[in-house]
């Protein structure tokens, strides 16, 4: 068994590398295949026509592309993804420190969805067709449904403007180096607030439902009405037989909900000026930053990669049974 | 009663959370803050691109002089700033500068002339790339465009130096005022590492403010440069600049008090903001102004052999001039821009009070004189299909905009609806700005509407030069000699009368020629907290000089 089981976790390794290489590969001769290119913020009337053809030779645009291409996937074998030419540091560098405050809120959100859901789920289907179930299905449809900029302007209009409970944007405060350790880290969680119920909701509501539907297709099938002629009471079948059996496809939904997360949360970020992922990335491609663009896709992809590939060892451990059919 | 444990740490959470809430508006302290729309990536003013970044940059580095914008003339007006005092050699070959002694770094070394010169060096030198790189036309410069120090500065003594122009050059204050850095940090990097040097994030300054801390994407804060021979304990000792990519968010925050002033209001938000007692909108009209390019020459041919030919259907003038009888920019002005902008007439804008021709009246909105004028030049609708034609070829086109602007969106359609009531079929195509942009200089469209932001003072070369080589800007391949002439005599050494009538003499022609239909000026408005006093907010922008502004609650 062990055996099998490292030999499908190398395989999925190295489909997982193939993956990445490819669509670093694809990426790298798009955005220079695309219109647009780097040097044309440095074209104004006010500066000499010559910067925008220095800089061009500067960032090595001129090259062929071949030569380009060779020569990055050279740098990244070093692991070096070059210099950014907005932020004029490595990409790196600059990537991560973006990606740590995605990769937080991105977790809270992510844990704020799954506890919610679950214990919604599991709360209403045990009222079964009662109104709170009914009303809870209901809200889950609209709150699914609303874009997240809604959700975004509306709590900053009633809790933030409004009721001045909030503050509107931002991570922290202004006199946020002034405070001690601890008013700190309420000054955070304070600005997190508004940002985390807009990019948790939806999930929330995605989760809520997938999870419900599941638990009640268990609920209806033959062996849970066995169980319970058998004389189990609705709790152990609940939480022995129902939710187990349910939980299986509903941790693949939530992988792939983790990895777009990890890939930045865009509407959020605008709307409530967070600095992550999402932002550095259209950032990245509307200035043509191509280190960077490639910076980024390559922490996306990989973190998608990562939490779909521990999203199935995670099923795996949960059904023994699918280790049989080598499914990783 | 029986309560969950996590119910009740979640109560706990929130109460504890209500109880920090931090409900401090901007109100009370001495601080302004500035909502922007996105973050700077340097405070090194020798990579200072982007219009936030000069204007920061601005703050810390002084120059040798500095200008205001003088209401009265239309012109920039100049004072002394790191230089006291400056005397001009008889022939304007060379001038005497004698620097403040009072000038410290914000590390506590004195200014002198060394950081005078290697600014002019750093600045000119290929090696760096700066944003001033090759704009030094009146200095001695190598075959690379790097100034020749020796030939051109002599420092007399640590504050006192000589600047030496080659003859029939003519040098301004205004080129000579670029920020100044400090030698001694700046002289210690190699200069092809300046661009990614830790100085661009961490800046020694000479001026009114100084760096305090940055928080990536979050906000900038500068704070009063105690030692600043500009300081006045009684102005404002904070400066923020927040960052705040979303606009509706911007103007929440504006009216809660969250941030003090920001730019580039939406006309139709203007009759709220109003209604906030505590919020003064001002409009500056005069930089920006949207046009509708026609190119004027044969694409296909410029691009495949090089050679010049007019267009078949934007060649001509008098199809230019009906074209601009057709559209109805008055009708966008009222009802989009609700009469915060101004029609435009020709490239000159009013705040030139000097220069600008008010003879110059815009072509009307007259259906009646465009059909007669496209008659007249044999455009008819010969086959009765509603479409003029001429030579078998139909007046059909594209007019290509760059996505995301929505006045464009509302003018494209109502230039669509006018170009149609006198036969004229226009396609409208929106394109990625990137992709716009390349469209323009690969010369690939035939009709485009966009947008000029116009430099201080006047430039007319960058636009309207006939040397299509020489002048990438020249997106329409607008060609005329007489035009020429006059864009190189006012190169030359001439009086102010003469400058003024070649002014005038140049607006005449473009309107004659009408390369592009002229639309309407885009107001800036700039709504701000009225606590802020001493505010100036003029064509130069609204934070130029805030080391002035005081705060009264």
């Amino acid at each position: 068994m062990n055996n099998k089981f490292s030999k499908a976790v190398i395989k999925r390794l190295i489909s997982s590398l193939i993956t990445l290489f490819l669509l670093i590969s694809l990426l790298f001769i798009l955005i220079r295949i695309s219109p647009g290119n780097p040097a044309q913020k440095f074209i104004s009337p006010e500066l000499s026509p010559e910067i925008a053809q220095k800089v061009a030779e500067d960032f090595k645009l001129n090259d062929p592309l071949p030569e380009q291409y060779l020569s990055f996937i050279g740098n990244l074998i070093q692991g070096d993804l070059g210099i950014s030419y907005n932020y004029r540091m490595p990409v790196t560098l600059v990537v991560w420190e973006f990606l740590s405050f995605t990769l937080v809120i991105a977790a809270i959100s992510f844990l704020v969805q799954i506890i919610v859901s679950y214990y919604l789920a599991v709360y209403t289907i045990q009222k079964q067709n009662k109104n709170t179930d009914n009303l809870i299905s209901s809200l889950s449809l609209i709150f699914y449904s609303t874009p997240a900029f809604v959700i975004g302007v509306l709590l900053i209009y009633l809790l933030a403007v409004q009721v001045d409970l909030f503050p509107t944007s931002g991570f922290t405060s202004l006199d946020y180096d002034s405070l001690n350790y601890f008013e700190k880290l309420l000054d955070k969680i304070h600005h997190l607030i508004l940002p985390l119920i807009t990019l948790s909701i939806a999930g929330i509501a995605l989760f809520y439902r997938y999870l419900r539907d599941n638990l009640e297709d268990i609920y209806h099938q033959t062996f849970i009405v066995q169980l319970r002629a058998n004389g189990l009471n609705e709790n152990t079948i609940l939480r022995k037989h129902v939710i187990p059996n349910a939980i299986g496809p509903f941790i693949s939904v939530a992988g792939i909900e983790l990895g777009i997360l990890l890939g930045g949360t865009l509407i959020t970020e605008v709307i409530f000026s967070l600095p992550g992922m999402g932002r550095l990335t259209i950032d990245s491609i509307l200035t043509r930053d191509y280190p960077l663009i490639i910076g980024c896709t390559f922490a996306a992809g990989l973190l998608m990669i990562l939490t779909n590939f521990i999203a199935d060892l995670l099923k795996l451990k949960i059904d023994k049974r699918l280790l049989r059919g080598n499914v990783i | 009663m029986n309560i969950s444990k996590p119910f009740l740490i979640v109560v706990l959470s929130i109460a504890v959370l209500f109880i920090h809430c931090d409900k401090k508006t901007t109100a009370g302290s001495n601080r302004v803050v500035i909502g922007i729309s996105a973050d700077v990536q340097t405070f090194n003013p020798l990579f200072a691109f982007s219009v936030d970044e000069g204007s920061i940059t601005e703050l810390l580095y002084l120059g040798l002089f500095d200008f205001c914008w003088d209401e009265e003339t239309g012109d920039l007006k100049s004072y002394p700033m790191l230089a006291e005092e400056w005397e001009w050699a008889e022939d304007s070959s060379s001038i005497k500068i004698f620097l403040r002694d009072d000038v410290y770094w914000t590390d506590g070394k004195q200014l002198t002339t060394d950081d005078v010169i290697l600014s002019f060096d750093l600045f000119s030198d290929p090696e760096v790339n700066s944003r001033l790189y090759g704009t030094f036309s009146s200095m001695y410069k190598d075959e690379n465009n790097h100034i020749d120090i020796k030939k051109s500065f002599k420092d007399i003594s640590e504050y006192e130096l000589t600047i030496t122009f080659p003859k029939n050059s003519k040098p301004t204050l205004n080129e000579m005022s670029i920020p100044i850095l400090p030698s001694h940090i700046y002289g210690k990097i190699k200069r092809d590492e300046l661009n990614t040097s830790e100085t661009n994030f961490n800046p020694v300054s000479n001026g009114p403010f100084k760096f305090l801390r940055w928080s990536r994407n979050q906000n900038i804060t500068l704070t009063a440069n105690t030692k600043s021979f500009l300081y006045e304990p009684d102005n404002i000792n904070e400066l923020v600049f927040k960052i705040i990519p979303d606009y509706i968010s911007r103007t929440l925050q504006l009216n809660k008090g969250e941030i003090d002033l920001m730019e580039l209001v939406k006309t139709e938000d203007i009759e709220d903001m109003r209604k906030n007692q505590s919020l003064n909108i001002v409009s500056v009209v005069g930089r920006e102004y949207d046009y509708i390019g026609w190119n004027n020459i044969d694409l296909e041919l410029f691009n495949k052999e090089n050679k010049i030919k007019p267009h078949k259907l934007f060649g001509n003038k008098n199809v230019r001039i009906a074209l601009s009888h057709a559209i109805n920019n008055q009708e966008i002005l009222e009802e989009y821009l609700l009469n915060y902008g101004e029609i435009a007439v020709t490239p000159v804008s009013k705040i030139f009070k000097k220069y600008y021709n008010p003879k110059i009246k815009a072509y009307d909105y007259n259906i009646g004189k465009a059909k007669k004028l496209l008659a007249a030049e044999d455009w008819k609708d010969t086959n009765n299909n509603g479409i003029l034609d001429k030579n078998n070829t139909e007046f059909r086109f594209t007019l290509y905009f760059p996505s995301g602007n929505p006045l464009r969106n509302y003018a494209s359609t109502i230039i669509k609806n006018n170009l149609a009531s006198i036969g004229i079929e226009m396609k409208i195509v929106n394109l990625e700005m990137g992709s716009f942009i390349d469209h323009l200089y690969e010369k690939k469209m035939d009709a485009w509407m966009a947008a000029w932001y116009i430099p201080i003072p006047v430039e007319l070369k960058s636009y309207w030069y006939s040397d299509l080589e020489m002048t990438p800007l020249n997106f329409v391949s607008y060609q005329n000699k007489q035009a020429d002439d006059i864009i190189n005599e006012l190169e030359q050494k001439i009086s102010d009368k003469r400058k003024k009538d070649l002014y005038f003499k140049f607006q005449e022609i473009i309107h004659n020629d009408q390369p592009v239909t002229f639309l309407y000026w885009i107001p800036n408005i700039t709504v701000y907290n009225k606590r802020i006093k001493n505010i100036h907010i003029t064509p130069l922008g609204s934070i130029t000089h805030c080391w002035e502004w005081k705060i009264s609650d």
